[in-house]
């Protein structure tokens, strides 16, 4: 078999070979704990502050403001549970969100709504884009956060972030957005937008699995989730992860040196193949399609009369890794939420397959890759051609 | 290329060793694991289906070398097995899931699976074995699971391998060691339903019925003269020829002989009334051709029973009923009658009805 494809980028990426080398010292001699106050912990220490504000510069933030977590989903627990605990207090308890986002904020909103929140779910637009006039509708002066991430994980829609969290600000809601998916490709800037807290991940921009970051604007009060030492300002307490986060930060600062090549680049693959399966394959249902802006490295398609779990396993057999829906805990596919949430007939949504591309993209993977979808699909709908 | 044979895996020592000989056979060997209920309950000590078992299944395919993928079944296992189980119970029978599963869940809907990968085979670690088309008994008599596969269709013996049929259980675990797949090696065996946390099945009937199931509800004992002889608190809970928890004070040990749910009754009795001597089964399906009325063949109506023989009265489209040479106990509506020649599987049915009497063919005129 020639060699595998791998179009799963936004589940995953490699480690960049510049991100490991900037990591290894801390895993060797340079190895203390930054809270030490002997010479190792200061070395530690300097270089940790060093990567936080290496990270605020990518995001346009303060050092201060950037929180280091063991990824996206605990960077979206401190946002949501955080934030809305801190402000229960206050009269507000109603969480806005949409139902298209991660589980990760789908599950702490669940979480405090155990605890007594109210959840309101905006309604979406066929589009994949969050429905604006639901959203300031729902998002009143009674709602303690607001929450819609910027690009979503499945589809790759990119969501009016500028726009919902100028209207949040005016209600006095914290606005957060999940930017694991946007980050490296989309500008994000604290500076001009008024987003109040946002989350980003490590290792979808090539630094290692188990870092991330929250950024918490200036005056955001938030409850720690942790109880313990006072690293972080107490905002997230536990011996950090210099050496990950090292890593986290030279990957960031090269996602955004390389973003407007990198998002040309993977617009033309994502098209490229997008046509291609099209052609190939003409009902083919491209969602996200018709959003005004989408993600470049995202292409989300369903084949009529197929389902994805098989599609998944004829693809991998023949040496192309995507994805579909969200995978369970069990590694099992289940139908999307999201693609539900947008109006997708069940059928459809069960027919989903997600590529993903990035660092391990080029044409002659994407050119392949359609063809050997092609043929899956032919074989999935029983029209084998002879000699398959 | 070689033929691929999508390998169905439990976690457990015998698919696992089902796989690894097929690796060894030089076989294109694909394993997959089914994900057939939801694990939000999440039960650690659950033999079977867990998450745990498919996270084994998973290491033994990565040491074996193949891959490997888990496939949600969950709401086609729900309707065709779980909610069967459940009316069962509800229409006073003993369901045998396993058998449901076999032929709806593992030879059908996996085969479709199999079938958009290419694979030409589809295996199992049953113990059972497939020679020349039919579907025989495993050689290790003791672990023999053929009356759990009469309802495949007879095509798919066409397409199917058990690799393990055709050797013992501690064999099957030497060669587990052998192969260093000590992940699996000396797992317990299941021996509860899957789907069923604990033994207790009364749950899921409640969880899918409610707390005010009439399987469920306080009904009365009875004799089969009709007096009423105590109260029991819902019939689900009896199976034909149970003894525990019936009321005592008899001179001979007394049995469930039926259960009635038009009046939520359980008939007890003693022994002599548990015998049936005719039994007739419904869905039936052959797997070879059918024999002939008045055929000799050795039927088992419950896993592990020994082989009685039994003349054929009547075949009429799915549905058969014999005369049995001699008494069986405990004939058992829900459970399957499996039909037998020698080892050879003749086909099977779910029990409908015992008789008591032995009923015989009409004599025919010459």
């Amino acid at each position: 078999m020639p060699d595998p494809i791998y179009l799963d980028h936004a589940a995953t990426t490699p480690v960049r070979p510049e991100v490991l080398e900037a990591m290894l010292p801390f895993f060797g001699p340079r190895f203390g704990n930054p809270s030490s106050t002997h010479r190792w912990g200061r070395e530690a220490r300097t270089a940790l502050d060093e990567a936080r504000e290496r990270v605020a510069q990518c995001v346009g933030a303060n050092p201060d403001e950037i929180c280091f977590t063991s990824g996206g989903t605990e960077a979206d627990n401190i946002a949501l549970l955080g934030t809305w605990r801190a402000r229960r207090e206050s009269g507000r308890n109603a969480i806005v969100t949409t139902p298209i986002e991660h589980k990760a904020v789908l599950g702490a909103v669940h979480q405090a709504v155990r605890e007594g929140a109210e959840e309101r779910f905006c309604a979406m637009l066929d589009t994949g884009i969050v429905d604006v006039s639901s959203f300031e509708a729902l998002a009143g002066d009674d709602a303690a956060i607001a929450s819609v991430m910027w690009v979503n994980n499945e589809i790759g829609t990119v969501q009016p972030i500028a726009q919902l969290a100028a209207h949040a600000r005016a209600v006095g809601a914290v606005f957060h957005t999940d930017a694991v998916q946007a980050f490296g490709n989309i500008a994000i800037d604290a500076r001009s937008t008024p987003f109040d807290v946002l989350t980003i991940s490590g290792h979808k921009i090539g630094a290692p699995k188990g870092i991330g970051a929250v950024y918490i604007r200036r005056g955001t009060v938030i409850e720690p989730l942790f109880h313990g030492g006072t690293q972080d300002r107490g905002r997230r307490p536990g011996t950090e992860n210099v050496a990950a986060a090292i890593g986290f930060a030279r990957a960031a600062e090269l996602a955004i040196a390389e973003r407007e090549a990198k998002v040309a680049q993977l617009a033309r693959l994502r098209d490229r193949l997008e046509h291609a399966i099209v052609a190939r394959v003409p009902d083919a249902v491209v969602h996200g399609r018709d959003a005004a802006e989408r993600a470049p490295h995202i292409l989300n398609v369903s084949i009529p009369g197929t389902d994805s779990e098989s599609m998944l396993m004829a693809l991998d057999l023949r040496g192309v890794a995507c994805s579909a829906g969200s995978a369970c805990q069990s590694g099992s596919v289940s139908p999307s939420h999201v693609l539900s949430a947008i109006g997708v007939s069940p059928d459809l949504a069960s027919a989903a397959i997600r590529m993903s591309l990035g660092a391990l993209s080029n044409e002659a993977a994407i050119d392949r890759a359609a063809e050997v979808f092609a043929v899956c699909v032919n074989k999935a709908r029983g029209m084998a051609a002879a000699g398959d | 290329m070689a033929d691929r044979v999508l390998v169905a895996m439990s976690g457990g020592v015998d698919s696992s060793v089902a796989a690894a000989l097929l690796v060894e056979q030089g076989y294109d060997v694909v394993g997959a694991t089914m994900k057939l209920f939801c694990h939000d309950g999440d039960l650690p000590d659950r033999p079977c289906c867990s998450l745990d078992s498919v996270n084994d299944a998973r290491r033994v395919c990565q040491s074996l070398g193949v891959p490997h993928y888990v496939l949600n079944l969950e709401s086609a296992f729900g309707r065709d097995v779980v909610d069967d189980f459940v009316n069962e119970y509800a229409n006073g029978r003993t369901p045998i899931p396993c058998v449901r599963c076999n032929t709806f869940t593992k030879f059908r809907d996996l085969l479709v699976k199999a079938d958009a990968i290419d694979a030409r085979w589809i295996a199992t670690g049953h113990y059972a074995r497939v020679a020349g088309g039919e579907l025989v008994r495993g050689r290790d008599h003791s672990k023999d699971q053929s009356y759990f596969l009469w309802g495949i269709d007879r095509s798919v013996l066409q397409r199917m391998i058990l690799p393990v049929g055709a050797q013992t259980k501690p064999e099957t675990r030497a060669v587990a060691h052998r192969l260093g797949l000590e992940v699996v090696a000396e797992k317990r065996e299941s021996q509860d339903i899957c789907f069923v946390p604990d033994g207790d099945h009364t749950a899921i009937i409640r969880q899918r019925l409610g707390d005010d199931a009439p399987a469920l509800a306080r009904g009365p004992f009875v004799l089969s003269d009709g007096s009423v002889v105590g109260t029991h608190e819902g019939f689900a809970r009896f199976t034909i020829g149970q003894r525990r928890g019936l009321p005592g004070g008899y001179r001979e040990p007394m049995f469930v002989v039926a259960i009635r749910p038009a009046d939520r009754a359980v008939v007890i009795g003693p022994r002599e009334e548990l015998l049936g001597r005719g039994v007739t089964a419904r869905s039936v399906n052959w797997l070879v051709d059918p024999p002939a009325v008045g055929a000799s063949v050795e039927v088992q109506v419950r896993h592990r029973a020994p082989p009685a023989r039994a003349e054929i009265l009547r075949i009429e489209a799915d549905e058969v009923e014999l005369a049995l040479d001699e008494a069986v106990a405990a004939i058992t509506p829900g459970q399957s009658l499996v039909m037998y020649d020698g080892d050879r599987v003749l086909g099977g049915g779910f029990i409908e009805r015992a008789r008591p009497a032995r009923a015989m063919l009409p004599v025919r005129a010459a």
